[in-house]
């Protein structure tokens, strides 16, 4: 392990933190961190799920107050009461979770609370004023467009544009690439850098460790809301970091080397979908003819660029929407109706934005985590909904999901990203009998819970439970996926055997193309 | 130095101080008020606690006002929980006791029978008062806080009709009223009938179903994440209904009560706005159900006080202004609540970054 960067007596840093401490009710988010960045660098700030990371940023953006500790700009003492201060001084974030006012346009999101809108203004100013700012920063985006019309990667443009045109010098990216399909993600590491260039400075916040190694030049490590040092990247390899983080090794094991007593994968399929096409509001088909068997006991990888049919797969796949044409069958009979048959039928469903579809935000752990039990012994019975039962049950889903929860009657926005998606796991999980559905499982998890999560999934399939997965990570899907399935438009491009598919080839397959003999339509028949 | 910063969550003795103080401080500009427009204010404030909780009959008359209130305001709080405004329980209260005072008018029986019979015309009147605006609500996303207020001025209307046509009072020939109804709710203490015990009984019941029946905890996720509920696959459409539905007929009961416990006849006129402090109690008891009986109490609290303000010549609109400057001063006190001094972090030694 290579040593701790020391105090370089070069520039000064555009922004240092001294003993920077954050505590919130029953946790310490952060304790004792130092941390500085300097011009013309790049820093990755990294951690696992609840080590304190977006607390920080939080910290130095204003957002929160620390409870103790320094903040030191350009050499002088700084403190922010709001995110607006912090801007003001050169200071732009880019969170987590988007900001953004979904129904407004691209050049009204921009100018929102901005001291240089103009006063009176109209549409085409806004506009044109937004197609000389994306020019200046090279970050494409359409000034016209409502926000909420964008896919992920164009509403982080925005996000950094907005940022950027406020003249910002240390710009704080949150998991910037969870959202982002490979190709966003190089266009934004090749603004990243040219932002660089110009003598500014970027700390990113990631769980993908070979993304950190590609991008930063040092990296601070968190672990437990504490600091455990800096290095620079060069001296670090993606073990050496992920050990640091969790503090101990990681093993990497096969996973597709089933345990001795495994269930055999099942000779008739789980699930099954014969022609299934569905059209959205605009009756523009979004998945066309599907026909797909899922069997008991294998692990399905779906391939495929975000949004050519994985949403409406998984919906699918769950029983959210009902195929426009076709049929869907369930252990051979045809499919109940509704999302909560599906449910009670044994299939759960890891959805992609686990915030909004799968949690409500603003009430507590406990109701949060009762969603898919509540109709069952022990919390209902006839009629009754009882609130100690489904504590009990949060309890126990927290620990699995090893996620340690002050007060259970917390608003469950208030988790770190990472530990909302490690209960929304462990709940659909604990009713995946037949079936579980999971869209971008790892999106948002630290190296140890994705393994830990892995694991889980492949004793799942273990137990006969089919699984499918929904995922840009090729690697993450050749590495767990017993078949893999390909869909570019709307359609299911191919289906091939993991052992023998490489990723070129599933890459041609993703862009739509098809080379011709290596392809198997069905592979377990 | 330490500033003022503003925290996302509130703590629930945070609020109550702050509401406390805001209280007190519209006590304090009233005073001023009545003070600067000549009165005295010390004589006026005596005068005010005895014949309000300092006295049998000031007790009694807030126990009349809390009992439709507690009602009302229960019935917004069940539609608020779901996410929604049922700002019709004006409307709901005259549909329940027009539905009371027809069953009590031409049916004849026991007590023991009709009143239930009442009341269960009076609930079923208001469901049906309420169903068009959930329907509409569920199936067409048509918001509900515009059809339920329109529905408003129709049922007043219709009262006033009934009252002074078909079934006017044809005996003493009395204006805009029906005849006095043969059985009314007996009284426990005083005027106070046994609907008061009743409503805060009702008002317990709702806290426990939204606390503790899965109806309630599916109204809980719907109000709270549509999209929660969607993924789950709640009835939403049905919750809403079965919602508005409860609400309804909560209102509806309010005027039941009103009808055969206080008033004993059908009048035009007769909700008094009822409905509508239902909205002001459930606002202020900022969505719990059992928030709503102290919320019903200040409320009641202050039409009972503008009461004896009007016997000593101050306008009755005082009560609207004061209810108003309530309002608006708890409001502001909730948005303080959530703000707390922070200090920041200088206090600790500062390492040498050598
Ligand atoms: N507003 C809050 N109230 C209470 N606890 C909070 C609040 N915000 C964060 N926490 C807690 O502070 C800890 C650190 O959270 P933080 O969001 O900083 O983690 P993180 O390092 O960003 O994790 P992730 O990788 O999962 O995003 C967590 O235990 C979290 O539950
Ligand atoms: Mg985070």
């Amino acid at each position: 392990m290579a040593d701790p960067v020391k105090q370089g007596n070069g520039t000064p840093p555009v922004l240092q933190l001294l003993g920077v401490s954050k505590y919130f009710p029953g946790v310490i988010a952060n304790e004792d961190v130092n941390l500085d960045v300097r011009p013309g660098e790049i820093l990755g700030l990294l951690g696992e799920n609840g080590a304190g990371k977006s607390t920080l940023m939080n910290v130095v953006t204003g957002i929160y107050q620390a409870d103790a500790g320094e903040i030191i700009l350009d050499g002088y003492g700084a403190e922010f009461a709001t995110p607006q201060d912090a801007i003001r001084a050169g200071i732009g974030m880019v969170h987590q979770h988007f900001k953004l006012v979904p129904a407004f346009t691209v050049a009204e999101n921009i100018h929102l609370g901005w001291s240089e809108t103009p006063k009176r203004t109209s549409r085409a100013v806004l506009e044109a004023r937004t197609r000389e700012l994306s020019e200046r920063f090279g970050f494409p985006v359409d000034p016209a467009a409502r926000v909420e019309t964008l896919s992920a990667g164009e509403q982080q443009r925005v996000e950094i544009l907005r940022v950027l045109s406020r003249e910002a010098r240390l710009l704080i990216l949150d998991e910037p690439t969870a959202v982002l399909t490979p190709q966003e993600t190089r266009e934004l590491f090749t603004a990243l850098r040219a932002f660089r260039a110009k003598g500014n400075a970027v700390i990113i916040i990631s769980h993908k460790l070979d993304e950190v190694m590609e991008i930063t030049d040092r990296v601070t490590v968190l672990r437990a809301g504490r600091n455990v040092g800096t290095w620079a990247t060069a001296d670090c390899s993606p073990n050496m970091l992920a050990a640091t983080m969790v503090g101990h090794d990681i093993q990497r094991q096969d996973l597709h080397a089933r345990s001795g007593d495994a269930a055999p994968v099942s000779t008739a399929p789980v699930i099954s979908l014969r022609d299934v096409t569905v059209r959205n509001d605009q009756n523009v088909v979004t998945l066309s003819d599907v026909t797909l068997d899922i069997f008991g006991g294998e692990i399905f990888g779906v391939a495929g660029v975000a949004g050519n049919g994985q949403r409406e797969l998984t919906e699918i796949l769950t029983g959210l929407i009902t195929p426009s044409a076709g049929t869907i069958l369930l252990d051979g009979q045809a499919a109940p109706s509704g999302a909560a048959a599906f449910a009670k039928a044994g299939v759960g469903h890891i959805p992609q934005d686990r915030l909004n579809s799968a949690l409500a935000p603003s009430l507590g752990i406990t109701d949060n985590m009762a969603v898919r039990e509540y109709d069952r012994a022990p919390i209902g019975s006839g009629v009754l909904y009882r609130a100690t039962e489904a504590h009990a049950l949060a309890e126990t889903i927290a620990e699995v999901a090893d996620v340690t929860i002050p007060d259970f009657s917390m608003p469950v926005r208030n988790l770190s990203g990472g530990n909302q998606q490690r209960l929304v796991a462990r709940r659909e999980m604990r009713i995946a009998r037949r079936l579980l559905v999971a869209a971008y499982p790892s999106r948002g998890l630290d190296i140890g819970a994705i393994a830990s999560m892995h694991r889980y999934f492949a004793s799942l399939r273990d137990e006969g439970v089919a699984v499918v997965i929904v995922s840009e990570d090729l690697g993450e899907l050749l590495g767990l996926s017993d078949r893999i399935g390909v869909l570019c438009g709307g359609r299911m491009m191919a289906v091939l055997d993991s052992i023998t598919a490489d990723s070129e080839e599933i890459g041609l397959l993703m862009g739509g193309r098809t080379s011709g003999a290596s392809v198997q339509t069905e592979a377990l028949t | 130095m330490s500033r003022f910063q503003r925290f996302p969550t509130a703590p629930a003795r945070r609020i109550l101080v702050c509401r406390a103080i805001a209280i007190l401080v519209s006590v304090i500009v009233v005073s001023l008020l009545l003070a600067m427009s000549g009165r005295n204010v010390g004589e006026l404030a005596h005068l005010v606690l005895t014949s309000t909780i300092g006295s049998r009959f000031g007790l009694e008359d807030l126990a009349l006002f809390m009992t439709p209130l507690l009602l009302t305001g229960g019935a917004v709080t069940v539609t608020r929980r779901m996410g929604l405004w049922n700002i019709g329980g004006e409307g709901q209260f005259y549909l329940g006791a027009a539905g009371a005072a027809g069953v009590g008018l031409f049916i004849h029986g026991p007590a023991i029978l009709i009143l239930p019979l009442m009341a269960l015309a009076a609930m079923l009147c208001g469901m049906i008062w309420i169903l068009l605006p959930a329907l509409a609500r569920a199936f067409a996303d048509v918001n509900e806080i515009i059809t339920t207020l329109l529905l408003n001025f129709v049922a007043g209307l219709l009262v006033y009709w009934l009252a002074t046509g078909p079934w006017r009072d044809r005996v003493t020939g009395a204006l805009a009223s029906t005849e006095r109804l043969p059985v009314s709710i007996p009284d426990l203490w005083g005027v106070v009938h046994w609907g008061f015990p009743l409503a805060l009984l009702i008002v317990g019941g709702l806290a426990a179903i939204m606390s503790s029946t899965r109806w309630g905890y599916e109204v809980r996720i719907s109000g709270a994440s549509a999209g929660m509920a969607r993924y789950a696959g709640m009835p939403v459409r049905v919750r809403i209904i079965s919602a508005m539905l409860l609400s309804g007929a909560l209102a509806a009961l309010a005027g039941m009560f009103e009808v055969a416990g206080t008033v004993h006849r059908l009048q035009g006129g007769m909700a008094d706005n009822f409905g509508y402090l239902g909205i002001v109690v459930a606002v202020l008891a900022r969505g719990s159900c059992l928030a709503v009986i102290p919320a019903a109490f200040l409320m009641a609290l202050i039409l009972d006080v503008g009461i004896v303000l009007q016997t000593q010549q101050v306008a009755a609109t005082v009560v609207l202004a004061i209810t108003g400057l309530v309002l608006l001063l708890v409001a502001i006190a909730d948005e303080c609540a959530h703000y707390r001094v922070v200090t920041p972090a200088t206090g600790r030694t500062v390492r040498k970054a050598s």
